[in-house]
């Protein structure tokens, strides 16, 4: 079938096709199967390309050698390539079907009824279907692509895939095809037994009686088991999403429970799971219980949901059903008109009905404590002990709890509440539960409390009426005693001899005089049936026997029976003794009236006399017998002047009936008229009708005369009053004048009867700027009561206005209350303006003292500052009165806080000094300024005494110094500064710094005359400038004088300050300020001082210049010495002089006379003055400088010093 | 002698001394400008004009010859020193540092007038030079990196030759960097670019033997 030359053509183009082999033997796998079917394919493409090349031979023939090399490698492998016509006809395979198949070629051979061949090689049970598929490809040029089974040279039948593809000349006809055919067999067999597995696994998931389902990590549903799918009638393919499944098959009442579940899952990831009701395929709805739980990868992403959902609908109705009989129970419970509640053994509770709570206002959970028991707090609380311990008396007995209280009721009321409760009890007879029932049994409890009340309250009644109440049967025993009687004899009903009866009773009681009589009239009271009445004395408690009044009166039935007597006893023992009393009283009264020293008639209402008292009748005599009435009496009696005023009054009185006061002279038995006040007043019966008229008379003639005498000693005062050059005024207190002065009203030129209170006092009579604090004032201290006092001015008649001094004092009565007030103006207006001229004269000193330039203190004369100008209290930043308080005199507080510590000490005893001599302080010191700087002040002090000496104050004058000690303070600075700088500098150096301060003017000098001439002889001159240049050469060369005067004055000055001192102690500072340089030069300096050196006065300063030149001079003049550089100093007592030699071992002197010249200098740089100064001030000393040339080398320079030192200035 | 262009600064503590030294500068027509402090004068904004610094020795904040020192980096002012009390080594070394002149006061006008002529003529030249460097300085800035290396081998004498080689160049290159340095320096011949560089301080880095004995 297929021929060598044939194969030529494609040689090249298969060997590419078996290097794809190759490559597709490398990777084994079911996608490398894949891939070398594509790499066959590639060849077999070649191939055809190949093909077209067909009309080259040559080249064909050039690779045949090399395609038959690839030939035997794509035959070599374990896969079939082949090629066939466009009929379907086998052409070519890689290898001999026979060596692939084992089989003999003529089982391979196409014949008649087997077109392709295939029949010995392919599994009769795929045959047909392979023939389909290849012959469809034909057919339709499709690619042909079938799996079957094919027999293998092992001897059996392997699965294999046939994968062809046509090919097409460029008309686009198909011309062949070409394919392979590769061993599958154990992808299948392996793909088998996945399939196996998995239909197993579909079975267990299909026949387990749980509906599982899956979905997306999006919640899509994705599978659901065959069990679901039977259940709810649809298949997951027609549920898409999440929102279609609850659509189709969840109760529309579940719909959002389960997609928020679902949503919820998704969200965090978490397993969910709820009861709903899914529909099932007949279209009913079944509670199901789904639960989901998601399967994470590696990575713990959410790959899949896994649910299932059980049918629970038995389970939900049966709970239903418990619900809906439990409910019906509780309906009954709520419904009985009782408040029902149920509690465990322990107390516990564990129901209260609906009505229960409704009546109370309090659940389960409100009257269960906290720790479980009950807290009844829905008992009253006066109840609630006894209520709970009688329950817990119950449940540890297991006995039935019967309790009555006040139980609360919505609105906080309470009401009595009867509560019944029993256990229920198992087979075993514990306890299991409590049942109880509350019943209102309020109305009852009410009413019942309500009857107890009112019998109580009659009870009360009768036993606290204050009588006596007593009962007796008609026989005439007693049968009840009231409480008040019971306490009034003292015993009780039971303490009566029941046997003895009334008798009896009755010898307990009375009074042994009275009983018969008692037992007579009740006796005939019980027989008759009349009312008893009788007084009789019974013994009280206390033995005591009192009177009463008994009454009794029987109580009669309906038919006239008496059925008890009632019967009162009232105590009128007080009564009857009041009534003797009031006897005796009248007696005692008539004879007292007759006593009494004064006189009493009595009328009768026509005003005729009734009677007099035995006084009168003494005094005045029986009137006569014609005399019957009071205006007879009064003509008879009366003083004729008197008459016509007393007896129009009395009889005035008479007739009105009201009382009425006389005062008139009365004649006497003797004919004397003595002065009488007669006072009357009628007496009233209770209908207000005048019963009798009194009249009391009595002697008034002291009290006559004492008026008489106080009316004359008024008129004096008041002729006191008005002669006193005082105004004086009273005041009622309501603010009304009351009375104003003769005085006053002369002065201020009024009538007595112009002004009312103090409003128009204060307006027309005070000036007008004081008129309105007068008034405020005054109208103040009325209210207070505070006395009043003020200055101001007062209009005289004149018109003119004085100052006034007003003082006003309340007059108060034995209770404090004010009856007047006393008003004393005085004339103040010179003594005022005496004063103001005094003040302005004060104020005019005070200002100049305030304004002088200086600092004044006044102090007492135990030097306590009293007053303080203005300068002084802004330097100290305080006031005086700052002083106070602080525990220190204020001299000292003064001292302590403003003057400078190192002053303090010296300034408080010469402030101390001063005080107890009286001499006159001065002194300087620092003191502190407000702003903390110490300044300087120079204080003085000095006494001012009166005519006898007597020091009354200190005057202090204070002076701020503080710039001129500063700037003396400065020049001795300066001074100091120059002299420790030339005790340390050469006087060379000196020197230079004066010629520098004097350089500095002089060039200025010079340049502006330079400047000057140049101005000058300009074309045209300048003038002006030249002028201006002239005034700076003169200024300037002033200046330059000036500093030479300076350094005049600094070395005159130094002068004064000589001091006696010792002189070793200034060579020993002279060697130390030397010491520094010597070791610099190597110099050893070999000084000796003479012990005991008497004291010389010296100018220490000046004196250590002339030793340290003289040193540096010596240590100099060695400058060239290579070694033995000694500098020796001496010093030692010669004669009166103290003489110091100062010896080196230099050069020596050639001109020993010529050094002390003035700018004579043999050093380089030297200015020749050193010397010349050295010499100046050893003989300002009143001492002498010279030098001598050594003997052997170098200089010595001698200097004395007088010891009696005088001052040679 | 009137010169509108220049000024003399005057620093001295003594007023004194500030108002005569400009008084009689003033009469010679010389514009003055007067400070107490050498910190004044150090802070002041001072015109860029010939000028000539009349400096006290003695001055309150610092010594005259410090701010000498201190000064000696920037371009200032030749100094005249003026002193109330001259000393050699002071002297010495103000000279030294570049002074003009040390005048002690009191001095005559015509040693001031002498001094500070020669300072500003001193001036004016070294504003002059400083002018020209200014424009070889930009005009060096405008030389390339490449020819900014030729300048220096090039003046220094090496051949076309052995600058190329020693940059690394082809000749031809090195030629035409050359000729543009030439045109940028506006340098006339060779010897024209080799006193430039010696102005710029550009220096000879090669020498024409040296190269051939390494080779």
């Amino acid at each position: 079938m297929i021929t060598a030359p044939y194969l030529d053509r494609f040689g090249f183009a298969l060997a590419g096709c078996g290097a794809g082999l190759v490559l597709a033997r490398l990777i084994n796998s079911p996608i490398g199967h894949v891939a070398a079917i594509a790499a066959v394919m590639a060849a077999l493409g070649l191939v055809m390309a190949a093909v077209a090349l067909l009309a080259d031979r040559k080249r064909v023939k050039r690779v045949s050698g090399k395609a038959e090399q690839a030939l035997r490698i794509i035959e070599s492998m374990p896969a079939l390539a082949w090629f066939a016509d466009v009929e379907g006809k086998f052409l070519y395979t890689s290898r001999s079907p026979r060596v692939f198949t084992g089989l003999p070629k003529e089982d391979l051979a196409a014949t008649k009824d087997d077109e392709f061949g295939f029949r010995n090689v392919v599994h009769p049970d795929d045959l047909d279907r392979l023939l389909q598929t290849w012959r469809r490809s034909l057919r339709t040029g499709h690619d042909y692509n079938c799996e079957h089974r094919m027999w293998h040279a092992n001897g059996g039948y392997r699965w294999c895939r046939s994968f062809g593809l046509p090919t097409r000349d460029g008309d686009g006809r198909i011309v062949g095809w070409y394919g392979t055919t590769i061993d599958i067999d154990e992808l299948k067999t392996a793909e088998a037994a996945l399939r196996e597995h998995e239909r197993s696994l579909q079975q267990l998931i299909d026949t387990v009686p749980v509906l599982i389902w899956r979905l997306s990590p999006q919640g899509n549903p994705v599978y659901f088991n065959k069990q679901l799918v039977e259940y709810i009638g649809v298949p997951v393919a027609q549920l898409g999403s999440i929102d279609a499944v609850v659509e189709a098959i969840i109760h529309p009442d579940d719909a959002s429970a389960v997609r928020n579940a679902v949503q919820r899952g998704i969200e965090t990831g978490e397993a969910f799971g709820l009861r709903h009701r899914l529909r099932q395929s007949d279209g009913t709805y079944r509670w199901v219980d789904a639960r989901a739980q998601p399967m994470c990868n590696g990575d713990g992403n959410i790959v899949q949901w896994y649910g299932v959902c059980l049918d629970i609908d038995a389970q939900m109705h049966a709970e239903d059903a418990l619900r809906r009989s439990e409910r019906k129970l509780q309906q009954l419970t709520d419904a009985v008109p009782a408040l029902v509640w149920s509690t465990e053994p322990d107390g516990t509770p564990t129901y209260v009905s609906k009505r229960f709570t409704e009546a109370t206002g309090a659940t389960l959970e409100d009257i269960a404590s906290s720790d479980g028991r009950p807290s009844l707090s829905v008992v009253h609380p006066e109840d609630r002990p006894e209520a709970i311990a009688a329950f817990r008396r119950s449940c540890e007995a297991g006995a039935p709890y019967l309790q009555r209280y006040r139980q609360v009721r919505r609105g906080g009321i309470y009401r009595w509440t009867e509560t019944r409760a029993e256990p229920l009890r198992d087979d075993a007879g514990n306890i299991i539960q409590w049942y109880g029932v509350s019943v209102d049994i309020h109305d009852m409890m009410c009413a019942q409390q309500a009857m107890q009340h009112s019998e109580r309250q009659l009870q009360l009644l009768v036993d606290t009426v204050p009588t006596q109440i007593w009962c007796v049967t008609p026989k005439g025993e007693p049968s009840y005693i009231n409480k008040t009687m019971m306490d009034y004899i003292g015993m009780k009903l039971e303490d009566f001899d029941a046997e003895g009866g009334l008798r009896s009773a009755i010898g307990d009681l009375v009074h042994p005089d009275d009983r018969d009589a008692l037992y007579g009239a009740l006796s005939h009271s019980f027989r008759t049936g009349e009312r008893f009445a009788l007084r009789f004395r019974n013994r009280r408690a206390d033995g005591i026997y009192r009177w009463q009044e008994g009454r009794a009166d029987p109580l009669r039935s309906e038919r006239g029976e008496i059925i008890q007597w009632y019967g009162t006893n009232v105590d009128i023992h007080d009564q009857l003794a009041t009534e003797e009393a009031l006897r005796n009283s009248t007696r005692q009264l008539q004879q007292m009236i007759d006593a009494v020293p004064i006189n009493i008639l009595s009328f009768d209402p026509s005003g005729k006399l009734t009677s007099a008292s035995k006084r009168y009748l003494e005094r005045v005599g029986t009137p006569p017998a014609h005399i019957e009435d009071f205006e007879g009496l009064a003509r008879h009696l009366a003083h004729p002047d008197d008459l016509p005023i007393m007896l129009p009054r009395a009889l005035d009185g008479f007739s009105t009936g009201t009382p009425f006061v006389n005062r008139f002279r009365r004649r006497d038995k003797d004919d004397a008229y003595p002065w009488i006040e007669a006072r009357a007043q009628p007496l009233r019966d209770a209908g207000g009708a005048i019963v009798q008229w009194y009249m009391v008379s009595i002697d008034i003639g002291d009290e006559v005369r004492a008026h008489e005498a106080l009316r004359k000693r008024e008129q004096e005062l008041s002729q006191l009053v008005d002669a006193l050059p005082v105004h004086i005024w009273s005041w009622t207190p309501a603010g009304k004048l009351a009375y104003v002065n003769k005085r006053s009203l002369e002065d201020l030129g009024l009538s007595s009867a112009t002004f009312e209170d103090t409003t128009t006092v204060a307006r027309d009579l005070v000036h007008p700027e004081d008129a309105p604090e007068v008034l405020r004032t005054s109208l103040s201290c009325l209210r207070t009561g505070d006395p009043f006092m003020m200055r101001y001015r007062r209009r005289w008649k004149d018109g003119s206005y004085r100052w006034m001094e007003g003082r006003c004092e309340p007059l108060r009565d034995r209770d404090g209350k004010i009856m007047h007030w006393y008003q004393v103006s005085i004339d103040i207006d010179d003594q005022v303006r005496t004063d103001e001229a005094l003040r302005e004269s004060e104020r005019s000193l005070r200002q100049l003292v305030e304004t002088l330039p200086a600092m004044i203190d006044c102090a007492a004369p135990n030097g306590e500052p009293i007053y303080r100008s203005q300068q002084l209290r802004e330097f100290l930043g305080y006031e005086l009165d700052a002083l106070d308080g602080t525990g220190k005199t204020r001299l000292d507080g003064t001292l302590d806080a403003g003057v400078h510590p190192d002053d303090l000490a010296g300034v408080k005893e010469r402030y101390a000094h001063s005080l107890a001599t009286g001499e006159p302080y001065a002194r300087r010191h620092r003191l502190r300024r407000f702003d903390g700087e110490y300044r300087w002040v120079e204080t003085r002090a000095e006494a001012m005494r009166d005519a006898e000496g007597t020091i009354v104050q200190w005057n202090v004058m204070c002076l701020d110094i503080d710039g001129e000690v500063r700037a003396q303070e400065a020049l001795r600075l300066a001074q100091e500064r120059l002299a420790r700088a030339s005790q340390a500098a050469s006087l060379a150096e000196l020197s230079a710094s004066i010629a520098h301060e004097v350089n500095q003017p002089l060039a200025a000098v010079v340049a502006n005359s330079h400047a000057c001439q140049r101005w000058l002889s300009a074309e045209p001159p300048n003038i002006d400038r030249a002028h201006r240049t002239v005034e700076r050469i003169i200024r300037d060369a002033n200046a330059a004088a000036d500093v030479v005067s300076r350094i005049r004055a600094l070395f005159k000055q130094s002068m004064d300050s000589r001091v006696s001192m010792t002189l070793a102690s200034l060579v020993a500072e002279a060697r130390e300020l030397m010491a520094e340089e010597a070791l610099r030069r190597s110099v050893r300096m070999e000084f000796e001082v003479e012990r005991g050196l008497p004291p010389v006065a010296v100018d220490r300063v000046q004196l250590q210049q002339v030793l340290i030149n003289l040193i540096r001079n010596g240590m100099e003049a060695m400058e060239a010495l290579a070694n033995g550089k000694v500098l020796r100093l001496r010093m030692r007592r010669v004669a009166a002089t103290i003489q110091t030699e100062i010896n080196d071992r230099g050069r020596g002197l050639e001109h020993p006379d010529r050094i002390f010249e003035p700018f004579f200098t043999t050093k380089a740089h030297g200015m020749g003055m050193g010397l010349a100064i050295c010499r100046s001030i050893i003989e300002s000393h009143g001492g002498k400088l010279w030098a001598e040339t050594n003997e052997t080398a170098g200089a010595t320079f001698i200097f004395t010093l007088p010891i009696e030192a005088r001052d040679a200035a | 002698m009137t010169n509108d262009d220049s000024i003399v600064f005057i620093v001295d503590d003594d007023i004194r001394i500030r108002e005569a030294l400009g008084e009689l500068l003033a009469s010679y027509g010389i514009a003055t400008h007067a400070f107490a402090s050498a910190g004044e004068y150090v802070e002041a904004d001072k015109p860029k004009r010939p000028a000539c610094l009349l400096l006290d020795v003695e001055l309150p904040d610092i010594n005259g010859l410090d701010l000498q020192n201190q000064i000696a980096d920037g371009d200032h002012p030749p100094i005249v020193f003026i002193t109330g009390h001259g000393d050699i080594p002071s002297t010495v070394r103000a000279i030294k540092h570049g002074a003009v002149d040390f005048l002690t006061k009191p001095f005559s006008d015509a040693a001031l007038m002498q001094a500070i002529r020669t300072a500003l003529a001193q001036d004016r030249k070294a504003r002059a030079e400083r002018a020209d460097l200014g424009v070889l300085r930009q005009r060096y800035l405008d030389l390339t990196p490449r020819e900014r290396e030729v300048l220096p081998l090039v003046t220094s004498g090496l051949l076309n030759k052995q600058a190329a080689a020693e940059l690394g160049i082809s000749e031809v290159t090195l030629q035409i960097h050359r000729r543009n340095v030439m045109q940028k320096m506006a340098a006339v011949s060779l010897a024209d670019l080799v006193r430039i560089a010696e102005k710029l301080e550009i220096p000879v880095t090669h020498s024409r033997r040296t190269g051939e004995d390494e080779k």
